[in-house]
């Protein structure tokens, strides 16, 4: 038996099994920071350094991260803690503007810095790998070189720096798991001085035949730096099999806490939709996604641009920023900007002023009240490793249209629990978008539809799947 | 009696003992940079090798000049050691040819290899053998045998790889270090197969120093000894540089 095994397709029922595993001491790897500083920290007023997020306000002095993996991970680590199966959690990621260790709903969080100069290259490396991993680089010379580029050397600085913090906790610590997350941490497995098991699990999209060629030995030696892989849908994990990966595969679908969803009191709701120039009589067809080409706001836009005229009272409204890799105070690449300058000017030139918004970053309490606003969701990426946005909109009870070229494709009904369409067929994406926005009753079936599939991306799910993966590897 | 009697060959003593660790000093460093040139594991074991003559040397000759007869110390040390290698001479002959066979032998633990019949995965190479897994069997070929026996490596595109040992400071900055290393080969990368970019691996570390092996795929075999001795300056100078920038942030302190 190779042991790999498909851990995310059927709904269960019951309470957490903790599998007999306990007391783990685990450290986390993401490149995204759970938390993100709005200023330097610097000492508190009486002088002392700051050691736990419960010194500092949430909104003056940092953000949670609003991205799929921190989302994620967050709820696992806590319901772990909180169950017994992890006693001790850290936490490294990347944040350069951050203090260096800070404590947080019972994580201590470790940050790595880098200076400006390391950070723009490994900022260019990772654009690169990323566009590429998701086949859609515009420069595949670029691409096939990356590995013995002269910027590359910075981006296994970042790594290796990241790889001698973890390989310092553990020697404190004694960790007894290691799990990473992120296509950029994927060196660090090998970098890990370590004999312990490590847990590696890839977000993106795993189509290997998109891949630059020259990336396969490479991406295989780091690959098999793994005792055990997690991807997110079936599909990716017979592309890793074909790909060469010797290890264990496991395929798990992303989850989120569906505690951490509610519905907002109306006067909340009425305040945001109110700044954001949403009336009362407007329908709202919502998008939730980071401002990256990746992410198809433009074909949304496009799309809408074909049927606004026919429904004068429908708005398009944008939730997302950059992403931390695009933020001032994180990696610093300015894609997020760019990508939403692009957006205005095509809105401009379709005269979709005032019908099309974009809402920013929002809060959690923020994307609740337009979630609970808006007649449908629509998730248009280009290419998505999975899309946990369908998830959320099924928490709140809605519809979603969804691109085809997303994992979460695996768990949906055309037509029952959401409905599907190529994002380069402008024309069939507009005729799907009328007809959701004209028909309730479909709209309403595939909610309820929906609502009962989100059950397999629950953290009651995740947690299961997890605590068995991890007891597979380390015993108990 | 004379205190001048006593105290001038105590002195003489002295001075040849202060002499003796400066000549191992300055041979070590002539070593090292003639060694540089080649694998730095050998370089240290002949390192180590000299500084233990040159130490046995001056300690027979200060002996002497405090008046005390060297020649029964002499001969106690040489009948041990003639002992020593009439009992451990196979093992001797193993352990100096694990040695020989890091540098030169041309496989390394996860080549498939074939030697005296026996063809297998390498699992271990110790100081005494070099342990084959073959089938289910654990074959242990003495490394003695590989210097004399002819060994097929069958692993696939075996003939590209070099690995370069480099031990260095335990205090070196290893991210940085290993930044200029990668920067330092791809002035190199023609050389190499591009679909196997260098790779510095961390092999151990201890309080003294840090030992990592630096993976490379050559295009052109009849270059590797070119390359090897290329690679091993460039490591040379970085070590150089990151010794100098360690002194000077010290002193900064």
């Amino acid at each position: 038996m190779d042991g790999n095994e498909d851990l995310g397709s059927g709904p269960s029922e019951g309470a957490v099994d903790p599998s007999g595993v306990s007391g783990l001491k685990i450290c986390v790897n993401t490149q995204t920071p759970l938390i993100w500083f709005t200023h330097e920290i610097g000492p508190l007023d009486d002088g002392t350094k700051v050691t736990d997020l419960s010194q500092l306000k949430e909104g003056d002095d940092y953000n949670y991260s609003s991205g799929g993996v921190t989302r994620m991970v967050l709820p696992l680590l806590k319901r772990m803690l909180s169950d017994g199966t992890v006693s001790e959690a850290h936490w490294v990621s990347l944040n350069p503007s951050a203090p260096e260790t800070i404590k947080a709903d019972g994580i201590t969080h470790h940050f790595v810095s880098l200076e400006k100069g390391r950070l723009a290259n490994y900022g260019k490396v990772k654009e690169i790998m990323w566009k590429a991993a998701h086949g859609t680089t515009t420069d595949a010379i670029t691409a096939e070189e990356i590995f013995m580029s002269d910027d590359f050397p910075d981006f296994s600085y970042y790594d290796r720096l990241t790889a001698e913090a973890i390989n310092r906790l553990d020697k404190e610590t004694d960790f007894d798991l290691f799990y990473l997350h992120d296509f950029q941490q994927l060196q660090i497995g090998h970098m890990l001085n370590t004999l312990k098991p490590k847990m590696y699990r890839w977000h993106i999209p795993f189509d290997y035949s998109t891949f630059p060629e020259k990336w396969r030995e490479t991406f295989i030696t780091y690959f098999n730096s793994y005792d055990m892989m997690i991807v997110s849908s079936s599909k990716y994990l017979e592309s890793l099999k074909e790909f060469g990966y010797s290890g264990i595969i496991k395929k798990l679908y992303p989850y989120v806490d569906p505690s951490d969803y509610s519905v907002p009191k109306p006067e909340e709701t009425s305040a945001l939709c109110e700044r954001l120039g949403i009336t009362n009589g407007d329908e709202v067809i919502l998008v939730v996604a980071r401002m990256d080409p990746m992410k198809g706001q433009d074909h949304a836009i496009s799309a809408f641009a074909s049927i606004f005229g026919k429904y004068p009272s429908l708005k398009l409204v944008l939730v997302g920023n950059g992403s931390f890799s695009s933020s001032k105070r994180g990696v610093g690449l300015s894609k997020g900007e760019k990508w939403r300058a692009d957006l205005e000017t095509q809105v401009q030139k379709l005269g979709l002023e005032g019908r099309v918004i974009f809402a920013g970053h929002l809060s959690q309490q923020e994307l609740d009240s337009m979630y609970e606003r808006c007649l449908f969701t629509m998730l248009p990426s280009v290419k998505e490793g999975f899309g946990l946005v369908v998830v959320e909109s099924w928490l709140h009870r809605k519809a979603c249209l969804i691109t085809d070229r997303a994992g979460i494709t695996e768990i949906i009904k055309d037509g029952e629990n959401g409905m599907l369409f190529n994002p380069d067929d402008a024309a069939g994406m507009a005729e799907k978008l009328a007809r959701m926005v004209e028909d309730r009753g479909l709209r309403k079936l595939m909610a309820e539809k929906g609502s009962e599939s989100a059950r397999l991306c629950t953290i009651d799910e995740g947690l299961k799947a997890e605590t068995k993966i991890i007891k597979e590897l380390v015993g108990g | 009696m004379d205190v001048l009697q006593v105290l001038v060959p105590i002195a003489y003593s002295a001075i040849i003992i202060v002499a003796t660790w400066i000549m191992a000093r300055f041979l070590i460093i002539i070593i090292r940079r003639l060694m540089g040139q080649s694998t730095q594991m050998l370089g240290a074991q002949i390192q180590r090798l000299v500084w233990l003559i040159v130490w046995l040397v001056g300690i027979i000759l200060a002996i002497e000049e405090v008046g005390v007869n060297p020649t029964i110390l002499l001969l106690i040390v040489g009948l041990l050691g003639v002992a020593v290698i009439v009992a451990i001479r196979g093992p001797l002959e193993n352990f100096g040819a694990r040695y020989f066979t890091f540098g030169y032998v041309p496989f390394k633990v996860g080549d498939n290899i074939t030697v005296q019949g026996h063809s297998g995965k390498v699992i271990e190479i110790n100081s005494i053998s070099t342990i084959l897994l073959s089938h289910d069997h654990v074959v242990s070929i003495p490394n003695s045998t590989l210097m004399k026996e002819t060994v097929v490596n069958t692993t696939h595109q075996a003939w590209k790889a070099v690995s370069v040992p480099i031990v260095v400071n335990s205090e070196i900055d290893v991210p940085a270090f290993e930044s200029e290393v990668l920067k330092s080969m791809n002035k190199l990368r023609y050389h190499f197969d591009d679909r196997f970019p260098p790779i510095l691996s961390l092999v151990s570390r201890n309080r003294q120093s840090t030992e990592l092996v630096l993976n490379l795929m050559i295009r052109n075999p009849e270059k590797r000894d070119a390359i090897i001795n290329e690679v091993n300056k460039r490591i040379e100078e970085i070590t150089a540089n990151a010794k100098k920038t360690r002194k000077q942030s010290q002193q900064k302190q």
